[in-house]
């Protein structure tokens, strides 16, 4: 073999490998381990795998991330399970919302529970506070119902006597530029019950036109001035009412009235 | 599991590892020569190479329980022959060697004078091999183990490095060196 063959396949600084080199050395002899020796290796390799075998702890370790995997996403799964029963259950414990709303939180439309709850309550009961009304108003409707009372109490019947005819117009008009806490139409409930109530009255009623025209033909009789004074401060009271406030209806004071007076009341 | 011929290294180890005793048989059966030439190579004694050749095998079989694949089977086999060797070497002092943390390292003896050789004497192709034999055995140790190594081993200059501990310049330097002297060698063979 040349020896320009030891210098082919690589320059002279390749040292990661040289063909000839290689092709030198493959030459060379190929000595191999003594047969004794292959046998006292390949038996202490078996005797090795005989004497302990498999061991356990690899098999474990083996498995030991996919146990870990599966143990994870069971425990999370049942995990999300139980929270959902949970906040289930809680959802259906709680309360309706409707019970527990704040006073002011309730909606617009009140005038028609209002009047649905005029017709359950008598009356002469005083109503409960209505539902969008502030509670001042519930302080003042005794004041005022007070005030009312006490107009109605005194007899007041009308006008006083100072009063003339000329003047006779002019509650009348006033009447009319009531707010509309004086104006508010009672149900037709309220007005049967209320007629109902004034029944013992109906004769004095249907005496009651040819009344009023005698009352609007002549001046008036004198009555006390604290009657149209008590008169003046429950409409006043009336007035200062809240509008549509309608926990005093508009007949109230006048049942304890004769209808003749609440004809010279109108007048 | 069963395995076949075109099993790897690192699969028959793993077979061996879980009890299969033939995988083992298979896997001897690839590296055992190579594995004896190069402990026969450096240790130029028959005797002691297969002492070391047997301490290897044993080795590797007490292992077997905590074997992972962290490298090439043929890496992992010759770093526990390195050891071996390295453990023989400072057991048996008196042999004249260089230090193997030398590259470079001189040569124990000297190379023949050409001019000796009969210039007519044909090299065939079996002298040209006894004499690269000899070049061999005159290198120094770290040089020598490279070569062998990536002649017996099959062995890349990164996994030398890995085997004998080193960094991968110096792996590389240790290979360098051992080709260009034995090509210095067998050029002045004429």
């Amino acid at each position: 073999m040349a020896l320009n063959e030891i210098n082919q396949g690589g320059g002279p600084g390749d040292a990661e490998r040289d063909p000839g080199l290689d092709r030198l050395y493959r030459a060379t002899g190929r000595e191999e381990p003594p047969a004794h020796l292959d046998a006292a290796i390949l038996a202490a390799a078996r005797r090795e795998v005989g004497a302990r075998p498999r061991p356990l702890s690899s098999t474990v370790h083996r498995w030991r991330v996919p146990v870990s995997i599966a143990a994870v996403v069971v425990l999370s799964v049942s995990l999300v399970a139980l929270v959902r029963e949970e906040g289930g259950d809680q959802l259906m414990q709680v309360p309706p919302p409707a019970s527990v709303e704040p006073p002011d939180a309730r909606p617009a439309p009140a005038a028609p529970t209002a009047s649905e709850m005029k017709q359950s309550r008598p009356p002469a009961a005083v109503p409960a506070p209505p539902r969008r009304a502030p509670r001042e108003d519930a302080r003042d409707a005794p004041v005022a119902l007070g005030k009312m009372t006490d107009g109605f109490a005194s007899g007041a019947a009308g006008p006083t006597a100072s009063q003339g005819a000329g003047e006779v117009s002019a509650p009348d008009a006033a009447v009319r530029s009531q707010p509309r806490a004086f104006q508010d139409v009672p149900s037709p409930a309220e007005r049967r019950a209320a007629a109902a109530e004034a029944s013992p009255s109906t004769e004095d009623s249907t005496a009651r036109a040819p009344a009023v025209a005698e009352r609007r033909a002549a001046p008036p009789a004198s009555a006390p001035a604290t009657e149209a004074a008590g008169a003046r401060s429950t409409m006043q009271a009336r007035k200062e009412a809240a509008p549509g406030d309608d926990r005093l209806p508009v007949w109230h004071g006048y049942e304890k009235e004769p209808p003749q007076k609440w004809l010279d009341r109108i007048a | 599991m069963s395995w076949s011929a075109e099993s790897s290294d690192e699969e028959l180890m793993l077979l061996y590892r879980d009890g299969e005793a033939a995988a083992f048989d298979a896997l001897y059966a690839r590296h055992k020569g190579g594995l004896y030439r190069y402990l026969l190579r450096q240790c130029r004694d028959a005797a002691a190479a297969e002492e070391l050749f047997q301490d290897v095998w044993t080795s590797l079989i007490r292992a077997r329980a905590g074997y992972t694949v962290q490298a090439k089977f043929t890496t992992y086999l010759y770093r526990l022959a390195h050891n071996r060797l390295i453990d023989h070497y400072r057991k048996y002092s008196h042999v004249a060697m260089v230090s193997f943390d030398s590259e470079e390292g001189e040569a124990i003896t000297e190379l023949p004078d050409a001019r000796e050789r009969p210039a007519d004497d044909a090299l065939d192709a079996r002298r040209q091999a006894g004499r690269l034999l000899e070049l061999i055995a005159e290198l120094p140790e770290v040089q020598r183990e490279a070569f062998l190594l990536q002649q017996e081993g099959g062995m890349s200059v990164e996994e030398i490095a890995y085997a004998t501990g080193v960094t991968r310049e110096t792996a590389k330097s240790r290979l360098r060196y051992a080709m260009n002297r034995l090509r210095h060698g067998m050029r002045e063979w004429r």
